[in-house]
């Protein structure tokens, strides 16, 4: 009988949690397609920031930038940690715990720490050390390693590697071998799951871009800083559309992540 | 010359002595197993043989030549595990082909040879199938054919049952037994299981902490168990103390005495007397149906003994019934403590 | 020797995670700390950066704010959440799939975004302050977003959803027998948190908490956003010693981030010492 008193609780509960959560997304929303605010209700509803917004060749490229910046670290965390994987699994277990260690760092000291750091020891370091891109998209690599990690980590951990490996090998595989065709084709989902990950974070990423990029790189998130209290309308909508862009992705994440489950 | 020859073989992980000292042969065609409990080395014995682990001191021979140092790729030895370890991603022809894929044969002779082992392991039909999509009982049929394809010189099987429902243990029992006699492969089994030895090897070697404790054929071990480990383990052994049997029937002795429970015959009347036999008064207490054997538990003074009685009547013996217990004298085995 | 080099040739796998880790990860990490401990433009051993940290209101206020912020945010945070994660998991599947939805979702957007929500929310032409202004709640009607409360309410924000997704897993792992076993030896809700519920939720609960506590008191670009350079966080001092291109000061900025690394330390080592003593005690 106390159960029944409890099913409308959480659902209370939850309910506030929902508004409390979705009432900034609303606002932001409805503040993008409404030209006057002043009442208490919104008037004038239009399209016309979305518009301008596609329409400022500073946003795309921008945005194109951010694209292009947050490719190619997250696929090199992945080769690497593909890479370090083999020597792991097949070769040290035991070496399992500093790899962790070294890939949790990043998580617990976040963006302002790793983005000074490798600012301060290579600004003032002849090329190409202080070339920012450089820099950036090193830090990049570092950024994503907790995430990558933990993507391939998981997988491996699923798909039993260590016995897969001894399998392969008394078919007769040499090590390499057994590592690139039994274990790596069964990394798929962990790899995807790392990969969108990855590329979310660094979508969202505001900080070490704007400290090692600076005015050298003008990513989506720091063009809206610029604009942010320009024109109140149109930021909502560039942040509609980047948020947008982010939900694509975990959403992907998501359904990946489900998939793994329900098979 | 054994076709696998170990040589004082020893083994330690960290501080504890896994193997100690073992000397093993076992020779061509044969089926033998590894019978014990857990922990105590059989599992490890295995896989140094396989290559999968090191050993730290004592040689292996295979075939008369030393491999003690040869990778487990180039040992041409198969193994199926506990958990069949089938990879995910292939089809269960493609696992069975694995093998021979590396070995880059014609494209022709594999899918023969794929096809060959499928019929031998009884699963056509499920060529295409995926792992998750196979039983655990079709699983280790895959992991099996994958490693006979191979013409290994050994197969190695580790627990390969333990983790299949024990109606269809049986029949895969049967089968790998049919398989290794067909192809006449020699074959190395673990287990835990004491029935499944009893039933599958040509002989069996017994194992406690790190040592082989005696070895023999199924009937010599069952019949014969020289320690009271052994007779602890294999069987229903009744385990009687020097003194205990000496009340009981007046012979002292130096060693424990082990009884099999069907040695024992239970009658309402006391026979005439014969050497052959000690007859001892004892009381029935309960007993416990087992298959088609009946297990008494009775008493004799305040000493629990077990009997197996074939059901074969409706007969049975009352609570506290007073019976005579009848059992031949060189039934009653002295087992000694440690083996000689 | 030859066959030597061949065996360990597999090591050069590592090659590529070993440049990365240590160039872009330790060697730097290794250099702040080192250089927080050289005097500015020399070589030397000076600890007058720390002298200056806590001796200068400008950066006293800067690691005082940093941690008071921090710790709010997280313990509000962690309250909400702990409702929230048991709400999750006494509702319906559908129930609860929807709210994971939202969580994930809401869990994405920090940041700058936030932070314009929260002005458009909370502004000075805001849609609550208007509302404020209608119905004559002075409260409301005079709210100022940039300042701390400001902060810490959208900082609040932003630790809710990942509060709570890290805790739903612990509060699955509750077996629904103990509660019950609970009320049958007479004891009710109240009993149940405070002598079962919490005590096995505490490692969950602290681990949370300084996941939390770290997140908020590095967190950068909400504070970026909303307050600029006008109010004194850890984050924003930092990246100051560092925004010019011609004058920076490495070796203050250094000490700073080494104070910051040693603040989510400390945080990380009491959450360690709560778990160990509870953990000998009860369990």
């Amino acid at each position: 009988m106390q159960s029944h008193k409890k099913s409308a609780g959480p659902v209370v509960v939850i309910a506030l949690f929902l508004a409390y959560l979705l009432l900034p997304l609303l606002l932001t929303f409805l503040y993008s397609a409404f030209t006057q605010w002043t009442e208490l209700l919104p008037q004038g509803f239009t399209l016309r920031y979305y518009a301008e917004a596609f329409a400022d060749t500073a946003f795309l490229i921008s945005v194109l930038r951010t694209v292009a910046i947050s490719i190619l670290p997250v696929l090199i965390s992945i080769l690497a940690m593909l890479l370090v994987m083999y020597v792991v699994v097949v070769y040290h277990p035991g070496w399992e715990g500093v790899v962790q260690v070294l890939c949790t760092i990043p998580y617990a000291l976040q963006g302002i720490i790793l983005a000074i750091s490798v600012l301060s020891l290579y600004s003032g370091l002849p090329l190409p050390f202080s070339n920012r891109i450089l820099m950036l998209t090193g830090t990049y690599c570092v950024l994503v390693l907790p995430y990558v990690y933990r993507g391939i980590r998981n997988s491996l951990n699923t798909i039993r590697a260590d016995r897969l490996i001894e399998a392969a090998e008394l078919l007769g595989a040499g090590k390499l071998q057994a590592y690139l065709r039994v274990i790596v084709p069964n990394l798929r989902s962990g790899i995807t799951v790392s990969a969108l990950l990855g590329m979310a974070v660094l979508f969202g990423d505001f900080v070490v871009v704007n400290i090692i990029g600076g005015s050298y790189y003008e990513t989506a998130q720091m063009h809206l800083y610029k604009i942010l209290f320009r024109s109140g309308q149109l930021s909502s909508a560039v942040i509609v559309v980047l948020f947008a862009v982010t939900l694509l992705i975990s959403g992907a994440v998501f359904y990946q992540t489900g998939k793994g489950k329900r098979s | 010359m054994a076709y696998i020859e170990f040589e004082q073989i020893t083994k330690s992980f960290g501080a504890s002595k896994v193997l100690q000292g073992i000397d093993l042969a076992v020779q061509k065609g044969q089926m033998i197993t590894l019978l014990g409990p857990s922990g105590c080395g059989k599992s490890t014995l295995l896989r140094c043989l396989a290559g999968l682990e090191s050993v730290d001191g004592g040689r292996i021979l295979l075939d008369g030549e030393d491999i003690t140092q040869k990778s487990a790729k180039s040992r041409n030895i198969g193994m199926v595990f506990q958990q069949y370890s089938l990879f995910p991603n292939m089809t269960a022809a493609e696992n069975i082909a694995f093998g021979l894929t590396l070995q880059k044969r014609p494209g022709a002779e594999v899918r023969t040879m794929v096809a060959e082992a499928i019929e031998m392991v009884e699963l056509g039909g499920k060529e295409d199938a995926l792992p998750r999509q196979l039983s655990g009982g079709q699983q280790q049929r895959v992991a099996l054919a994958r490693s006979l394809v191979l013409r290994p010189k050994v197969l190695l099987l580790d627990e390969p049952l333990s983790a299949i429902d024990a109606k269809l243990r049986k029949s895969l029992q049967l089968r790998i037994k049919e398989i290794q006699r067909t192809l006449g492969i020699t074959c190395i089994f673990v287990t835990h299981d004491q029935d499944e030895a009893l039933m599958m090897s040509d002989v069996i070697h017994l194992f406690h902490d790190g040592r082989i404790e005696q070895s023999g054929k199924p009937i010599e071990l069952y019949t014969g168990p020289r320690t009271r480990f052994a007779a602890e383990f294999i069987g229903n052994y009744n385990l009687l103390e020097p003194e205990t049997f000496a009340a009981l029937t007046g012979t002292q002795g130096a060693q424990a005495i082990a009884i099999r429970p069907e040695a024992i015959d239970i009658v309402t009347e006391a026979p005439a007397h014969d050497d052959q036999f000690y007859v001892l008064p004892a009381v029935a207490e309960s007993y416990i149906p087992h298959g088609n054997v009946l297990r008494y538990t009775l008493y004799v003074g305040d000493v629990k003994l077990h009997a197996d009685v074939l059901f074969r009547s409706f007969k049975v013996f009352r609570e506290h019934q007073p019976v005579f217990l009848v059992v031949e004298k060189r039934n009653c085995l002295p087992v000694g403590d440690s083996p000689a | 020797m030859q066959n030597k080099l061949q065996r360990h040739r597999y090591l050069l796998a590592l090659v590529p995670f070993a440049l990365i880790v240590l160039v872009f990860e330790l060697v730097p990490l290794c250099t702040v700390v080192l250089r927080s401990f050289l005097p500015e433009g020399q070589f030397g051993f000076t600890l007058a950066h720390y002298a200056d940290i806590f001796s200068k209101k400008l950066y006293r206020d800067a690691v005082l704010n940093s941690v008071l912020i921090a710790l709010f945010s997280s313990i509000i945070g962690i309250v909400l959440a702990f409702f929230g994660a048991g709400a999750a998991c006494r509702a319906g599947a559908g129930t609860r799939r929807v709210f994971m939805s939202v969580l994930n979702m809401t869990s994405n957007f920090a940041g700058i975004p936030l932070a314009f929500a929260y002005i458009i929310l909370l502004g000075g032409s805001g849609v609550l302050v208007l509302l404020g202004k209608q119905l004559g709640v002075a409260a409301l009607a005079g709210y100022n977003v940039y300042s701390f409360s400001g902060l810490l309410l959208i900082y609040v924000y932003f630790q809710v959803p990942v509060a709570t997704i890290l805790l739903i897993p612990s509060f699955d792992a509750l077996h629904k027998e103990w509660r019950e076993s609970v009320s049958l030896l007479g004891g009710g809700s109240v009993v149940y948190w405070l002598r079962v519920g919490i005590p096995v939720l505490l490692p969950s609960l602290l681990g949370t908490l300084s996941i939390l506590f770290s997140n908020a008191i590095a967190a950068y670009a909400t504070a970026y956003a909303l307050l600029g350079g006008n109010f004194s966080l850890l984050p924003i001092r930092i990246s100051e010693q560092f925004a010019g291109d011609v004058v920076q000061h490495k070796e203050f900025g250094s000490a700073l981030a080494v104070v910051l690394m040693l603040l989510m330390v400390a945080a990380a080592a009491i959450n360690a010492h709560i778990l160990k003593k509870n953990t000998k005690e009860g369990l």
